[in-house]
């Protein structure tokens, strides 16, 4: 392994920016004449708009435009759309709902904007906001979505609210086998609702040069073209050519900027009609009231088992909350992205899901780290730990009785699992977690008046997001390739251009190591291209762990083309025919000689065509893949959390905490540890401490960083992180991914282990000091604590 | 948000003038904290437009005030509803109650007000203590309006 | 609009604002010093870290008018121009203790308060309450403690004073 290749822990390329303060994110960029958009938005839960008064606003100083739903609707610009179909049970189609970009007509979530102001200063902007006056007429709103069917209408496309009622598995199999079963488990549980919080606010910057008619877009997104794509085809904006998108340093995303906005739809708009730039920057508070939160599900799921602890069958039904509208994915997460993961680990002969989704006046809900999977791995292994408590059994002897053991396995959800080792990572993390050592760990914490708790978690995820046609069929509106295009300069340095994006994964150096290694030159002469829809091919961007896994393997294919290619230009040079030319470690060679040219002379001859003419072979070394994988990665692993209580309080500490993930290749552990150091924040995060809460009325009660409980330092241990490896056979490095596995896994092992220790199921997440105080003194206590 | 709240204030006054000074928009005026303006505009309805702060967010509020429910000399409720533009809205009402009490009177007042938009998402845990302040802050006042005469 | 004068980065700097005028506006607006970033509304975040007269402030809850004659270091004055990166710097990079690098700056000139108030030997305990201030979002903090705990003794080590020479 050289310092700099595959596999090599190599120091950030991208950090230097950062540490010095010379990041470039999109409030940072400063175009000339760049005016401010501040939005006015609804203070009510839902409401009728009667009317807009705008002129006071108008004669504010420093004011340029102020503009209303009705503006937008005037100028036929179209509405935030849904990417992905989803037919209910009887085969009707998801009732999508109208989500114009300002409100004209009624306003359906606290944050819903319905009026923009364009001034000089943010500050002038939110002067004017003030003097903007709305007459709404406020209608009840509906706010819990297990009661979301009784309530008021709220789109009159979905009658009892109700977006789609879905179902997934065989139905009478599974209730066949859960008659037959010795042991049923049953829980109810609450997937709480998250705000994603990625630390750098959304932001959208959009430039209109009447010279050209172009439109540009310095937006805070995890998918420029994806973004370009729906303002040109569905907004419709601007034409796909004539609107440029560009993502530069983004400051995290966990999904959220994954979506189209109204603020980037409302700023493009704007600046074409003011002619002058327009710059939005959300505030903290903004982004709760407007950025997706995530999750939220109602769930109720059942376990069944023979009496030898086997599992037979498992059955769920799931209320998930939409929000008020369908934001850009948030059909496929309660779906395919959940019911699809519900065989966890296991080898389950039946599954039967039914998901009904719903709209809420409240944020609209869509991906957000993990994105369906987190909901799943915490059913299913909320459920294996329970039944093995109810059992009587050992919860890892469970777990390897029921695992999948042989390669590859249909699950009956779908997925076609396709390398894995489960027992040998869950032993692993047994081991370093030493779970031997435990019970004696509980006896001495007793004797301190704390109560300790072991909780496992062995999730599945499906990763390498993902196969276009079987996404197709699934009801995808895009396919989920990705596109790479190595560009070798004349000096031989090289510019790989990648569809997908970074916001903190370090693409810039994992992608460098894998050109550096691939073809013998060095890592510094490498550099990753991204963000900017007038450089890079057309791609996907990166949500769901695909970078590495469908990212990287575009880049595999590209310079396999370089290789070919390049191989010809050195059999000119050296006039060896191009069969007889072996490439190794940057030195073209001819098979059986010493005859050898380097990789830099080779770059050069490329372009200079001084050996070959143009008939034989074309000047210029510069190719582009687009790779479609051919199956989803299921990365896997063991988490093992281990927690004390204080019982007085309630107060919950993360004493110890194991993660043993199989990744399949790893091309830099540093940042795969990191990435899952970071995920196991967020799920713990909200095991323990956050909760979106709306009161009755569909206020935002949690809407600032003072009453949202964020992770901080405190408030997590440092993490024993390890890997196993089963490489990924569906790509051509064995990748699975790696960025959503701690928030996957997490969650479930907190909770495993806080009941574990107090003796009750009955918790709900975030199981806060309080909570757990409550649930102990609800609770009794176990004849064996 | 919802919020409710009760108390009672001892007058020295007779129920008679409490309930006049209580119909006083002159009076109600200068009692209100924050009150900038607050004119008659129909029969037991006003204008008025108010300054408030809950917690970081001050707001100035424009909006109609109502009573209704008049039983002189005995009570009636005010309720009332205030647009603070982009900090959002409050409204509410209270129903007072005026009772004869130790050669005094005894007014005891029932609170119920709801808060929303960005009031509700940065005030709301701030909210029972402001609504308090102001309450206490217009019944000193009040108190002090009645024993000038 | 009143006139304010201070000292940033080694630099006396004047400029005209509103009396509402934050320091991290007068810092990103005027100044264009964006390293120096807004993660919150509340104060809760610390993404706006700078030092004022050496010490930690949160440049988000400061007006600019309150820093009439202070001296201001931001992330882009830790290090010489074309010098060596400050040892805090340095020991971020090499522990990866950033993913996307929002918060960065901020844990940065936090983690240099720590220092200054908790010397240069600094447990893990320590340095997790101590960062009570400041929020990231990516790496789930395991290795900025360890960044900090690094950058802490390589200071000590090389000499470097926790307040950046004005």
């Amino acid at each position: 392994m050289s310092a700099t290749g595959i596999g090599a822990a190599v120091r950030r390329k991208e950090d230097f920016r950062f540490i010095t303060g010379k990041g470039q994110y999109v409030d940072d960029v400063v175009r000339p004449g760049e005016t401010r958009a501040v939005f006015v938005r609804s203070p009510h839960a839902r409401a009728k708009i009667k009317s807009i008064d705008v002129s006071a606003a108008r004669k504010m100083p420093g004011v340029i435009d102020v503009l209303t739903g009705a503006d937008l609707a005037n100028d036929k610009i179209g509405g935030l759309i849904c990417g992905w179909m989803i037919h209910s049970k009887d085969g009707t189609p998801m009732k999508m709902a109208p989500h114009p970009a300002l409100a004209a007509t009624t306003v359906n979530h606290v944050g819903d904007a319905v009026a923009v102001v364009i001034a000089a200063t943010v500050a002038q902007g939110k002067d004017a906001a003030e003097k903007v006056k709305v007459d709404y007429e406020v209608l009840a709103a509906v706010v819990d979505p297990a009661k979301a069917k009784s309530g008021p209408q709220i789109h009159e496309i979905a009658a009892k609210n109700t977006i789609y009622e879905w179902s997934l598995g065989d139905s009478k199999a599974t209730d066949t086998a859960f008659a037959n079963a010795k042991h049923v488990t049953k829980l109810d549980i609450v997937n709480n609702r998250l705000a994603p919080n990625a630390m750098e606010p959304r932001a959208a910057l959009a430039e209109y040069d009447s010279g050209t008619d172009q439109l540009t877009l310095w937006n805070t997104t995890q998918n420029p073209h994806v973004a370009r794509l729906v303002i040109s085809a569905f907004v419709g904006i601007a034409p796909e050519h004539k609107l440029r998108v560009i993502a530069p340093d983004v400051g995290g995303g966990f999904g959220s900027k994954i979506f189209i906005y109204p603020e980037e739809v409302v700023c493009l708009w704007a600046s074409r009609k003011v002619r002058r730039p327009v710059k939005w920057t959300s505030d903290r508070s903004e982004a709760f009231v407007t950025d997706a939160h995530g999750r939220d599900h109602v769930t109720h799921a059942e376990l069944a088992l023979d009496a030898n602890g086997k599992i037979l069958a498992l059955r769920a039904h799931t209320i998930a909350n939409l929000g008020a509208y369908m934001s850009t994915f948030s059909s496929s997460v309660p779906t395919y992205l959940y019911a699809t993961l519900l065989s966890g680990q296991y080898d389950i002969p039946q599954i039967y899901c039914e998901v009904d989704a719903v709209y809420t006046n409240t944020v609209p809900v869509d991906a957000y780290r993990g994105a369906g999977r987190p909901e799943a791995t915490f059913v299913v292994e909320r459920l294996v730990e329970v039944a093995a408590r109810e059992l009587g059994l050992d919860p890892a002897e469970l777990r390897k009785r029921n695992f999948v053991k042989s390669f590859p396995h249909q699950t009956p959800v779908i997925m076609a699992y396709d390398a894995g080792d489960y027992g040998a990572s869950l032993k692993k993390a047994m081991e370093l977690a030493d779970v031997k050592g435990f019970s004696k760990r509980k006896r001495e914490a007793a004797r301190h008046g704390k109560l300790r708790g072991l909780g496992y978690s062995t999730y599945i995820e499906a990763c390498g997001i993902a196969p276009s046609q079987a996404v197709g069929s699934l009801g995808a509106g895009v396919g989920l390739w990705e596109s790479a295009e190595v560009r070798v300069n004349p000096t031989g340095s090289v510019e790989v251009l990648t569809g997908t994006h970074a916001h903190g994964q370090g693409h810039e150096t994992t992608f460098a190591q894998l050109v550096s290694e691939r073809l013998g030159i060095p890592f510094d002469s490498v550099s990753i291209v991204h963000g900017d829809t007038d450089k890079v091919q057309f791609g996907m961007g990166t949500y769901g762990s695909r970078s590495g896994a469908v990212g990287m393997s575009a880049i595999v294919k590209a310079l396999d083309k370089v290789e070919a290619k390049a191989k010809k230009v050195a059999g000119f040079m050296m006039e060896a025919a191009e069969g007889d030319i072996e490439f190794k470690d940057g030195k073209f060679t001819v098979k059986g000689t010493d005859k050898s040219v380097g990789w830099g002379d080779v770059a050069l001859n490329a372009y200079i065509a001084h050996k070959f003419t143009g008939a034989e072979l074309e000047p210029g070394l510069k190719e582009t893949s687009f790779y479609d994988p051919t199956n989803f990665t299921f990365p896997a692993g063991c988490h093992i959390a281990e927690v004390e209580i204080d019982i007085e309080t309630g107060k919950t500490e993360i004493v110890n905490w194991t993660a043993v993930d199989d990744f399949g290749t790893v091309i830099n552990p540093m940042i795969v540890e990191g990435q899952v150091h970071g995920g196991i924040a967020q799920g713990v995060g909200q095991a323990m401490l956050e909760g979106v809460v709306y009161d009755k009325e569909g206020q935002l009660v949690t809407g600032s960083m003072m009453d949202y409980t964020m992770p901080r330092a405190h408030d997590l241990p440092s993490f024993k992180v390890e890997t196993t490896e089963t490489r990924a056979p569906s790509n051509p490095l064995g990748i699975k991914g790696c960025g959503e596995a701690g928030a996957i896994a997490a969650p479930a092992a907190v909770i495993n282990a806080i009941t574990d220790a107090i003796g009750t199921e009955q918790i709900a997440m975030p199981a806060t000091a309080n909570a757990v105080w409550a649930a102990l003194s609800r609770a009794t206590p176990r004849a064996a604590a | 948000m919802a919020m409710t709240m009760t108390g009672e204030v001892q007058l020295a006054a007779s129920r008679e003038t409490v309930w006049a000074k209580l119909n006083d928009v002159e009076v109600l005026k200068a009692c209100i904290p924050g009150c900038e303006e607050l004119n008659m505009t129909g029969e037991n309805e006003m204008q008025a437009v108010a300054t408030q702060k809950i917690g970081p967010v001050k707001a100035r509020f424009k909006g109609k005030v109502q009573l209704t429910d008049l039983d002189p000399p005995n009570g009636y409720k005010i309720s009332g509803e205030g647009d603070g533009g982009i900090a959002g809205f409050a409204k509410g009402g209270a129903t007072v109650a005026l009772t004869d009490k130790d050669g005094g009177t005894l007014l005891t007042y029932n609170v119920e007000a709801q808060i929303g938009g960005k009031l509700a998402q940065l005030g709301q845990r701030l909210i029972n203590g402001a609504a308090k302040k102001v309450a206490d802050d217009f019944f000193q006042r009040f108190a002090a309006a009645v024993a000038a005469g | 609009m009143p006139s304010v004068s201070m000292t940033v980065n080694g630099k006396p700097v004047t400029g005209d604002v509103e009396a509402r005028t934050l320091l991290v506006q007068f810092l990103r607006e005027n100044l264009r010093l964006t390293g120096t970033h807004v993660g919150c509304d509340t104060s809760q975040c610390g993404a706006c870290v700078v030092h004022i007269d050496g010490i930690a402030a949160k440049s988000c809850t400061t007006l600019a008018l309150q820093c009439e004659g202070a001296k201001i270091t931001t992330i882009e004055g830790l290090a010489e121009p074309n010098g060596p990166l400050h040892p805090m710097q340095e020991a971020f990079r090499e522990h990866h203790g950033l993913q996307c690098g929002y918060c960065t700056p901020g844990m940065i000139m936090a983690a240099l308060d720590i220092v200054r108030r908790k010397g240069n030997d600094l447990d893990e305990h320590t340095i997790r309450e101590q960062l009570d201030g400041n929020l990231c979002r990516c790496t789930g903090y395991h290795n900025i403690v360890k960044a900090i705990a690094a950058g802490a003794k390589a200071m000590a080590k090389g000499g470097a004073p926790a307040q950046a020479a004005e």
